[in-house]
């Protein structure tokens, strides 16, 4: 399926010049996508956030929504071929849970469900661990990774724990905002997704992206990953720039605070080798882009992934009325600003800074349990992730204090 | 089970208070008596929704009527309440259906609001072979259950049915065929057709007949006239228990009077020679009786020429006198009164719960709107009573060489033991059957 929306969508939103509303399917959601996978998808969470609109909002969960699934099977026959697939299995893990965090993290489940569904999600050539895959949602406001079966398994052991932590810090936290876990089975494969609000921002631009754990060893980028659009940088590339993550006295003490949290109950739960994430927009960079698309006119071509290259990066050049949720189609946001409550984790530069910047930072990659790795290491001589890189011989409260000591230490 | 359906009802008699009725909203819960109508309505809800998503085309193609969407549901811990946690539901033919109701003028929203909002109320009208059937809460739609031989009936004459519709534009006395699904609840398969009710959503019937244009054995049963309630002993043979159960019917009548209970049990279906006995007539006038029976011949040459037969014409009479008086009835006895929902409707106030489309200024005793209620005809000026009357063909789907099948694999036709038999053919049948109607309107 060769025409799809990601392209329509990343050329009508690159063309500055006249402020038409772009269209975005209204009523009729076609589901269109480069794949049928991401048709799968876009229709999944479609009907499952339909369904739980006709499922009463419970006072409180009960144990048993922890365990909870609804899986629906699709077989059409000469009917609805444009788009989808003939045949399909949807199922979602624990709805009435992941509704109640999506409340609690101030996402209404329409917006959620236009997110996803309006447009096909965007392919990102960014690569978590294990080379799974990323997505983006169409308006850059959710990221959907490919996980395992096992990181499945993972989620259902920590799920009730996450979920009190989320009720207690009143979902005020880094650590990933899960919003919804589904798998999905096309011609037989079974694909398993989560969904978690973007850490970036969903219109500011990142123009360096750096992927911090604390530790020495091996942490730097390589040249395969430098020559990418939009690199992953790491602890040493951190530190030999000298770069400096200047959010003042205030936001650092707020930040920290969360981070301490966030750390021990990642170590409680006997979780480690989760990242810190962090992307920096340059303010002065951005209107000097900006102006360059509009200076290009019709002449500029986009390619697919001029949408910023990977997903984790905010869209390039993107006009401040973006096309997406009513949400930030009212005001006009100047350069460098940004509308807290949807980009959640974004801190300015301190005043009196250098330069210009909103920092986008938070926790990512917790399902890696400590007793697993051990399990694996021991199985197989190397440790699974990657021949010897990533050798921790800390256990989690190890590597929680030295996590945060590390992330202390970066910001001023 | 407290359900949604006889709170509707309950709502719906109050005729006092205008206030406007909760119809539920937003949320859909699917709630009902029975697992079959949630699934149904879960179905008709979903299926809707999907054919939102799926662009309309400028024509149907052969392999639409072929088609058919199949989905299975298998939750475990989750939306328990209302719904079994596993069940299927298949749609045969979607985009012909909608093109169907899009004919019908029927939009695809309001008919999954009729179906979806509340759940259908049961109906004791009995179609031919003890068919179960349903009515939706508002009262626009029959659902019918059918067998799969009716299924296959069905996809053979689809196209030539859809062909027919076109040419006449929707305007024909035949079943308005909108839906069909085959839902499967704890393992048992059952088949449902929808159609629109040839019967007014609102305004009450108080007689109806079944004519086929026979006369062999064309008379309402004892059982279908009796108006006990279903719990009264059968009357035996002898004659010595007789006063006593004269007397147990004559109170539960008053009882019944009383109460304002006018369910379909209280509806019975009469047939041909009742009709001709009772010296029914049909008062209508002229130019009605002209257009009435021009759809009529080309319904039944229709009908003729796919070989079927053994259809009726279904007629329903409201009288508008009588039905202003059980209004007046049912508004004093408001405190007592149950208001159950089944049958045509009762003495149901003007702005009854439905659709927006008729919510907005009442309408008179005897009124209605031709665009919803489209079988109704006034009768005329010169009639004794004022009345409309509500005329359409019904249980098309017997098929001759079926038919034809059944009577030599077993000595007796299977419409009953020696009763039904035909010895016509459908084109006979068909002719007969137009000569009795014309005869009846006279």
């Amino acid at each position: 399926m060769s025409a799809n929306c990601t392209s329509a969508a990343a050329v009508s939103a690159s063309k500055t010049k006249t402020k038409k509303k772009h269209f975005i399917g209204q009523k009729v959601k076609l589901f269109r996508a480069s794949e049928p996978i991401l048709s799968v998808l876009m229709w999944g969470v479609n009907h499952t956030v339909n369904e739980l609109s006709n499922v009463p909002v419970p006072v409180m969960l009960m144990p048993d929504d922890f365990k909870a699934y609804s899986k629906i099977k699709v077989d059409n026959h000469l009917f609805n071929k444009e788009n989808l697939p003939s045949r399909f299995k949807f199922k979602e893990y624990c709805p009435m849970v992941f509704r109640n965090l999506r409340e609690r993290f101030g996402i209404d489940d329409q917006d959620y469900q236009n997110s996803l569904t309006r447009s096909a999600p965007l392919n990102s050539d960014s690569q978590g661990r294990f080379g799974n895959r990323f997505l983006c949602s169409y308006d850059h406001r959710f990221v959907i990774k490919t996980i395992s079966s096992e990181d499945i398994a993972e989620m259902h052991s920590i799920l009730k724990k996450y979920h009190q932590f989320i009720v207690e810090c009143h979902g005020n936290t880094l650590l990933p905002q899960f919003l919804g876990m589904y798998r999905l089975t096309v011609d037989g494969v079974e694909t398993y997704m989560v969904v978690t609000r973007n850490v970036f921002s969903h219109r500011l631009t990142v123009h360096r992206k750096y992927d911090l754990k604390g530790s020495t060893v091996s942490r730097e980028a390589s040249d395969k990953e430098k020559a990418k659009e939009l690199p992953t940088f790491k602890d040493n590339d951190f530190l030999n720039e000298g770069q400096k993550l200047l959010i003042g006295d205030d936001n650092k003490k707020y930040f920290l605070e969360k981070l301490k949290r966030d750390v021990e109950f990642l170590a409680t739960l006997k979780i480690m080798d989760y990242s810190l994430l962090v992307g920096i927009h340059d303010v002065e960079r951005a209107e000097q882009e900006e102006m360059d698309v509009e200076g290009a006119g019709e002449e500029e071509e986009y390619e697919n992934d001029g949408m910023g290259g990977g997903v984790l990066t905010g869209s390039f050049g993107t006009p401040p009325d973006s096309p997406g949720n009513p949400l930030n189609c009212g005001g006009f946001f100047g350069p460098g600003e940004f509308d807290p409550s949807v980009d959640v984790y974004a801190i300015k530069s301190r005043d009196g800074a250098v330069k210009k910047e909103v920092y986008f930072m938070a926790i990512i990659d917790i399902l890696t349990h400590y007793d697993a790795k051990k399990k694996a290491a021991h199985a197989a001589k190397t440790v699974k992730h990657g021949a010897g890189a990533e050798i921790s011989t800390v256990n989690p409260e190890q590597y929680s204090k030295r996590f945060y000591e590390f992330m202390s230490n970066i910001l001023s | 089970m407290a359900s949604a359906s006889s709170i509707a009802a309950s709502i719906a008699s109050k005729t006092k208070t205008k206030k406007k009725h909760f119809v539920a909203q937003k949320v859909k819960l699917f709630r009902a008596s029975d697992p079959l109508l949630s699934v149904l309505m879960w179905g008709v809800n979903h299926s809707i929704n999907e054919l939102s998503h799926i662009q309309i085309p400028i024509m149907l193609m052969p392999d639409d009527f072929k088609a058919y969407s199949k989905i299975k549901v298998d939750n475990h811990l989750f939306n328990k309440e209302n719904m079994p946690s596993h069940f299927k539901f298949k749609e045969y033919c979607p985009l012909v259906f909608r093109n169907l109701r899009e004919r019908f003028g029927i939009d695809d929203q309001e008919f999954s609001n009729s179906l979806t909002r509340s759940a259908p109320l049961n109906s004791d009208a009995q179609g031919r072979s003890g068919a179960r059937f349903h009515t939706s809460y508002d009262k626009r739609y029959v659902i019918k259950t059918i067998s799969s031989e009716d299924v296959a009936e069905m996809h053979n004459i689809l196209k030539k049915y859809h062909q027919f519709i076109v040419e006449c534009h929707g305007n024909t006395l035949l079943p308005q065929f909108l839906g069909m699904y085959r839902l499967t609840v704890d393992g048992d398969e059952t088949y449902m057709i929808v159609t629109r009710n040839v019967f007014s959503h609102r305004l009450s019937v108080y007689k109806k007949y079944d004519l086929k244009g026979s006369t062999v054995a064309r008379e309402a049963s004892d059982k279908e006239k009796s108006t006990l309630p279903e719990d009264v002993p059968p009357r035996p043979k002898s004659g010595n228990v007789q006063q006593r159960l004269q007397t147990l019917r004559i109170a539960t009548r008053f009882y019944c009077a009383m109460k304002h209970v006018r369910d379909a049990k209280e509806l019975p279906t009469y047939k041909d020679n009742d009709f001709i006995n009772d010296g029914q007539k049909i008062y209508i006038d002229g130019e009605n009786k002209k257009m009435f029976l021009e759809k009529l011949r080309k319904d039944v040459e229709f009908l003729a020429q796919l070989k079927l037969m053994d259809y009726s014409l279904l007629v329903g009479i409201h009288d508008v006198e009588r039905a202003e008086q059980e209004e007046v009835d049912s508004e004093d006895n408001e405190a007592e009164d149950d208001g159950e929902s089944d049958g045509g409707g009762v003495g149901t106030p003007p702005d009854s719960p439905s659709n927006t489309l008729d919510s907005t200024k009442p309408l008179s005793p005897g009124e209605f709107d031709p665009s919803i209620d489209v079988y109704a005809i006034k009768s005329n000026d010169s009639a004794p009573r004022k009345e409309v009357y509500f005329m359409a063909i019904i249980d098309i789907l017997q098929h001759y060489d079926a038919k034809k099948k059944a009577a030599h694999a077993a000595k007796t036709v299977k419409h009953g033991a020696g009763a039904e038999i035909s010895t016509v053919n459908p084109e006979q049948y068909s002719k007969r059957f137009y000569d009795f109607i014309t005869t009846i309107l006279s």
